[in-house]
């Protein structure tokens, strides 16, 4: 009776506020969006620095049979070649720049990149042969990179020497600029959700004083007054979570879809890291509009 | 049921008290009418006893119990024990009279089926029968308070408030909510009625408490309304009056 009697009491508490509580919902819709995009933007680097960053500091590929570079003219590289160069990597000339290396063959960079890009159709189309060996180096000093790159890219047998660093922490910093961007975007918005629930409790409180006057006189609890205006401020901040969260996958979806067929070597996150996102966004949203409904009420509404 | 001990009630320290070491009891099942003139504390009687203000000194004891004690949660328990009518009814304009007074039943948590067998009942004390369905601007002023009459006492509290029930309605119309009150007090529930109308009063010759100025001039059973008479030296000029005064004058009939 009294779960009905609540229940029924949101409902018309959402009737009567119809076009605030549809404001606190898009508020909060475009709220949790910034903050589940800029979540997001950080899975997406992390899964991009999951498997270039930590792992590859400077890589000196090694010819294979389709390679085109004028130091790989003889084809692809030789295993005799391949140990000519771990040795030099070994030398004391070299080796006190470099903190370890290892070396990757074409079927371990196989198997890497299969699991990189299992939510990208190129998987299908790449075969063993067309990725190169090579090998990882870990720098001590990742500036020195310039004297790797001249002691081994003119090396028979070298297809090229990169320090993918440099062009990755490009991509990073921009991606970090953006994930700030949108946090901030995402704390003001925050911000204009939470005030504009506490002037929606507000008035919702004030619509019906007239009942909750009566509620009190006739002994009801506190629960039962406040609960259908801190359960209608949360049930809009929810229904507007759940948009940002739907608008996400959509995003994912378009990621996976149009944008992973043009940029076939990037790792996207999946649809699937959505489902991380969506339930703090939600609890997010949920316990904020609780909060701020709860101390709305202190102030506006006695019991 | 109701006992006062020594109790003032300061709401601005620079006015006078609004009661000032108040000191009464009033005896279960007894019907007592608070009069006085507005300001003299009636108002602020009422809501001490609801918890709805705490004294600044003294005690008030409900039910034998010092509702100074009564944490804030358990307050909703005490105020079930306590129906309160007022003189602008306070009905809901858009529940019907059933829906009204089921209300107070609902929100407290009571049954479906309950509410279906005593509302019916309580709508025949305040002499409402077959009007369950009617929308409270259908009704008279006086059928809207009996509306609000049973809304009180739909839960049998031990104690019924009423502040200027009467205040709003004609003589004879009055008179029948008298009957109505005096009917549920017979049923042995205490009733305090703090009221201006002298014609009520006299006519139901009942306990009277009068109030002048937060103080008790008179505590007398059977009594008549007397205090009409002009007191010399008591009345003031309006520009006079304190702010919070004119307030609770204005604005203040809770």
């Amino acid at each position: 009776m009294r779960l009905a009697f609540i229940l029924g009491e949101i409902g018309s508490g959402l009737r009567r506020n119809l076009s605030m509580v549809v404001s606190v919902i898009l508020v909060t819709f475009v709220s949790l969006t910034f903050v589940g995009a800029a979540g997001m933007l950080q899975m997406q680097i992390n899964q991009m620095k999951g498997y270039w960053y930590d792992k590859v500091q400077v890589a000196i590929f090694l010819c294979n049979e389709s390679s085109t570079a004028a130091g790989c003219a003889s084809g692809a590289v030789t295993d005799e070649q391949r140990d000519n160069l771990g040795k030099m990597l070994e030398s004391p000339a070299v080796k006190q720049y470099i903190s370890d290396f290892q070396f990757e063959s074409q079927a371990e960079a196989f198997q890497h990149f299969k699991d990189q890009f299992s939510n990208s159709p190129i998987v299908d189309s790449v075969t063993q042969d067309q990725l190169p060996a090579s090998f990882r180096i870990n720098m001590k000093d990742p500036e020195k990179y310039q004297i790797i790159s001249e002691t081994f890219s003119s090396q028979p047998g070298v297809e090229t020497v990169s320090d993918q660093r440099q062009v990755l922490e490009r991509i990073f910093v921009w991606m970090n600029g953006a994930s700030v961007v949108a946090m901030g975007i995402a704390v003001v918005m925050i911000v204009c959700a939470v005030l504009l629930i506490t002037t929606t409790i507000r008035l919702s409180a004030f619509s019906r004083r007239r009942e909750t006057g009566i509620m009190r006189l006739v002994g009801a609890s506190k629960t039962v007054i406040q609960l259908p205006f801190i359960l209608e401020g949360v049930i809009a901040a929810v229904v507007g979570a759940l948009l940002a969260s739907g608008t996400l996958w959509l995003v994912t979806l378009w990621l996976n879809g149009d944008l992973s067929r043009q940029f076939l070597n990037t790792p996207f996150i999946s649809s699937a890291q959505v489902l991380v996102v969506a339930p703090v966004l939600i609890a997010l949203g949920g316990g904020l509009a609780g909060i701020a409904s709860l101390l709305t009420l202190r102030r506006y509404l006695k019991v | 049921m109701i006992r006062f001990e020594n109790v003032t009630k300061v709401y601005d320290p620079n006015a006078r008290p609004a009661l000032d070491d108040v000191s009464l009891e009033i005896e279960r099942g007894e019907f007592t009418f608070l009069v006085g003139a507005s300001g003299s504390g009636k108002s602020t009687f009422l809501r001490l006893i609801l918890k709805e203000d705490r004294a600044t000194s003294g005690s008030v004891y409900v039910a034998g119990q010092n509702v100074a004690n009564i944490s804030s949660w358990r307050v909703p328990r005490l105020r079930r024990g306590i129906g309160v009518v007022f003189q602008d009814f306070r009905l809901l304009p858009q529940k019907n009279v059933f829906a009204n007074v089921a209300f107070a039943m609902q929100v407290i948590g009571k049954s479906r089926s309950i509410i279906r067998e005593t509302v019916p009942e309580v709508l025949k004390t305040v002499g409402l029968e077959g009007k369950e369905k009617r929308m409270p601007h259908e009704l008279s002023g006086g059928e809207q308070q009996r509306v609000a009459i049973a809304r009180a006492v739909v839960n049998r509290p031990g104690i019924l408030l009423a502040d200027e029930p009467t205040g709003n309605l004609d003589p004879i119309t009055s008179m029948g909510i008298m009957g109505v009150l005096d009917k549920i007090n017979q049923n042995g529930t205490t009733v305090v009625m703090a009221t201006h109308d002298d014609d009520i009063v006299n006519e139901m010759r009942k306990r009277v408490v009068e109030l002048r100025n937060g103080v008790v001039v008179r505590d007398e059973a059977k009594a008549l309304y007397t205090s009409m008479i002009p007191v010399v030296g008591e009345s003031r000029l309006l520009k006079d009056a304190s702010d919070e005064e004119l307030d609770r004058a204005t604005g203040g009939q809770q």
